[in-house]
């Protein structure tokens, strides 16, 4: 008998990592995306590889993930990782005054952070407010999105997985209370068709909800859009946050030749077009300056705004609701071969591929055991091959 | 509150194997100051779900969308669509040249990826020692700042500029006359790698590989690719600079050193 | 290294080298290098057919040259220098830049040396013209 065959919808990160996860342990695989790999949320990240800092005080189940992960894909992606660390900067006294519940919470989730003189500091980040009172480095890190996907897919291939980019589903096929597959429509030849699968996976993201709705189904997750501004000069080595409680505006990421500000949170019923608010980019600019003045000398490259996939528990403002993610087992709706996994980051992707995956394979009484930690990707450049 | 919103057409040209291309017209609305990469996700969400064009990062980091944009190859996530209209109206989108069109506006990268992967061109490098680092000109009033590693870092890194968009490919007309070029962004890899590695193995091979069959010599000094390089990562330049390296060392041969 | 072969747009064509929309002077120089090597040798070809006519002996030489004094000769004779001074001054550029002189200045250098060939034809049709 052959390996049953999962389908998995989205080629983000959620789903590349997924169908990399499924494939190593020896299930069959398709990945459908609609357009290109990481055309989605993943593709418009802020591109930051979260030491878990940002959450140390307010979402420990958060931070302990990305700490964790962080360290993960250090060993099984090194090549597309900027590893320069992190610094979090107080620049008045209500951010000096968080300085110590701080340390105390990246102490509780094992990030080492350690505080460093000012001087040193802005010898490391010359364009650092030299008015910075204190600061802070932790590991975080920075990645290049779209070859993180690619990376992940990539290797999925290599172990048999089938990727089908411009590949859209229109429906999910069920038999009775069973999803039995989807039905797609291939763009490249405009021939719809069904796939057949023995469990169907929803990775679509801030599009899940729209997923789920094709077999009547709620799942609880609100596209969140952020804004983040591209500026056209690299004025940081390393990550520079805010020291305090996150909000908006507070990171700016250095990626490649640019540095990246963000970021804002909102809730949008489409995530297909997000306009983008005139006043989020004005208060990114502001806020970019008061890190690093110099951001008022360089000229905007991009301004992009996407839906982070959030997972809605009880709280009302976006930025309150955890960043963990979740997996949705559809049995429990009465609905099976239906599982959705949303919510997370991009750092925590591995991660929650691991618990799709293990759902995945409860349900299909496969035993092999998750060797994503320890497996190195191949190369971003062979996905195309 | 968003920005003001503008009416812009675009001719796109549609393609799909065995059915041939033609131009197809779009208008849609966009915000102000809107890049043309944005009046695609438009068409693509609001008219037209069947359209193929590559996209991921929308700031010109990841190298997707590279594009004919009014016959110019550019990145479509940086170009401003007010810009493009006064070039031409409605603005022409087109895929890139030199690559297999898979649809609409997607090509086949796997000969380039597989060209790069030959180069050995790392992404992650040690990065220069001062900030800030721009492939645009710095505005006057911003200078060079020293930077300081911190001792336990052994040094702070950087992706390399070269993006993979395979906008130097397509503007190549080496590479549209010779199918076995290696091309301006993988020889340019080549350099850059011998720049960096201290394998000498590795840097004698690449050399070889740059005098080879494919190499440097099939280049005919158009410095097109150079010209049009989103990431001025002046591939002309630095296979002229091959060609150098290249040359001395036949000369030290020579006289058998 | 082969793409893979289809018929598409964007696919490598020969004539894909000539579409100079969006191009600057090096795509200009390397197609104009290419048609006046083919108009090169075209003329090398023309030139030995028409030096067999000696074989023929000298009656048909001196008609043949009566009909080179028409003015039609005398433009194509123009047209084959105006290829021979860009094929061979351009050929300079690329041999400077080839070896690595002149990179940064290869546009200044390919102006000058197209000013070059102006000036050399100009004087060409100087000296023709006080010849007569």
């Amino acid at each position: 008998m052959s390996a049953p065959h999962v389908v998995v919808i989205g080629a983000g990160s959620t789903g590349s990592a997924t169908a990399h996860d499924l494939a190593l342990r020896g299930l069959r695989v398709t990945v459908v995306e609609r357009g290109e790999v990481a055309s989605g949320t993943s593709g418009r990240n802020h591109c930051l590889l979260h030491s878990g800092g940002r959450y140390c005080v307010t979402d420990q189940d958060s931070a302990r993930e990305c700490i964790a992960e962080a360290r993960i894909l250090d060993r099984i992606m090194p090549d597309i990782l900027e590893r320069n660390g992190g610094l979090f900067v107080a620049l008045n006294e209500s951010d000096l005054a968080f300085k110590d519940r701080f340390m105390e919470g990246c102490e509780a989730c094992g990030i080492s952070a350690r505080e460093i003189p000012i001087q040193t500091a802005l010898k490391m980040e010359p364009f650092l407010n030299p008015a910075a009172l204190a600061a802070v480095e932790v590991p975080d890190g920075v990645f290049e999105p779209f070859h993180f996907c690619l990376a992940f897919l990539a290797t999925a291939k290599a172990n048999g997985a089938v990727v089908r980019t411009y590949t859209e589903v229109m429906e999910l096929v069920t038999e009775g209370r069973t999803v039995t597959g989807v039905g797609v429509r291939d763009h490249r030849s405009g021939v719809s068709s069904t796939i057949g699968a023995d469990m169907v996976v929803n990775a679509a993201g801030p599009w899940a909800g729209k997923i789920a709705a094709m077999a009547a189904l709620a799942v609880p997750i609100t596209p969140t859009p952020g804004v983040m501004v591209t500026m056209d000069s690299r004025l940081n080595n390393m990550v520079l946050n805010r020291l305090n409680r996150p909000s908006d505006g507070d990171i700016i990421v250095p990626q490649r030749a640019t540095s990246i500000i963000g970021t804002t949170s909102w809730v949008v019923e489409d995530p297909d077009l997000i306009p983008i608010p005139v006043e989020h980019v004005a208060q990114m600019l502001a806020s970019g300056r008061e890190l690093v003045p110099a951001v008022g000398q360089v000229r905007v490259r991009a301004t992009v705004a996407v839906a982070r996939p959030l997972v809605t528990r009880a709280q009302a403002d976006s930025r309150d609701v955890s960043r963990t993610f979740e997996c949705f087992d559809h049995s429990a709706d009465g609905l099976e071969g239906l599982v959705t996994i949303s919510g997370g980051k991009t750092t925590s992707s591995r991660a929650m591929a691991q618990r799709a995956a293990d759902v995945v394979c409860a349900k299909l009484a496969i035993t092999a055991p998750c060797t994503t930690q320890t497996t190195p990707l191949a190369s971003y450049r062979s996905f195309y091959q | 509150m968003t920005a003001e919103s503008v009416a812009v057409d675009l001719e796109v040209l549609r393609y799909r194997p065995g059915e041939g291309s033609r131009l197809e017209n779009f208008s849609v609305q966009v915000a102000k100051g809107t890049k043309v990469l944005d009046a695609l996700d438009a068409i693509w969400a609001t008219l037209d779900h069947s359209l193929m064009f590559r996209r991921a990062c929308h700031h010109s980091s990841c190298g997707a969308c590279a594009m004919r944009i009014n016959g110019r190859e550019r990145l479509a996530c940086v170009t401003q669509v007010a810009e493009a209209a006064e070039e031409h109206q409605p603005i022409r989108v087109e895929p890139l040249h030199n690559l297999p069109v898979v649809g609409d506006l997607v090509v086949d990268v796997a000969g380039f990826f597989a060209r790069m992967t030959a180069s050995d061109l790392v992404i992650t490098r040690s990065a220069e020692p001062e900030l800030p680092v721009s492939v645009d000109p710095l505005p006057a009033s911003l200078s060079l700042r020293q930077v300081v590693v911190p001792e336990d870092l052994d040094r702070f890194i950087r992706f390399e500029s070269c993006i993979e968009c395979g906008i130097c490919v397509s503007v190549c007309p080496s590479m549209a006359a010779d199918d076995g070029f290696l091309g301006p962004a993988a020889l340019a890899g080549i350099h850059r790698t011998r720049e960096a590695t201290g394998d000498a193995t590795e840097s004698a091979h690449l050399l070889a590989l740059a005098d080879g069959d494919g190499g440097v010599w099939r280049c005919h000094s158009s410095f097109e690719c150079t010209a049009s390089c989103p990431q001025a990562v002046d591939p002309a330049g630095r296979i002229m600079s091959l060609r150098g390296q290249i040359l001395a060392r036949r000369w030290g041969r020579m006289w058998g050193r | 290294m082969k793409v893979a072969e289809e018929a598409a747009p964007g696919l490598r064509r020969p004539s894909r080298w000539l579409d100079l929309r969006g191009r600057h002077e090096g795509a200009w120089a390397y197609a104009l290098n290419r048609l006046t090597a083919i108009g090169l040798i075209a003329y090398l070809y023309v030139h030995l057919g028409v030096l067999s006519l000696l074989a023929h002996g000298p009656s048909t030489w001196n008609s043949f040259l009566a009909t080179t004094k028409a003015p039609f000769f005398t433009a194509l004779d123009a047209v084959v220098l105006l290829g021979v001074l860009f094929h061979s001054l351009n050929g300079i550029r690329v041999v400077l830049t080839g070896v690595g002189v002149a990179v940064r200045w290869h546009r200044l250098l390919f102006r000058s040396l197209m000013a070059l060939a102006a000036i050399l034809f100009l004087v060409a049709g100087l000296l023709w013209s006080i010849r007569g």
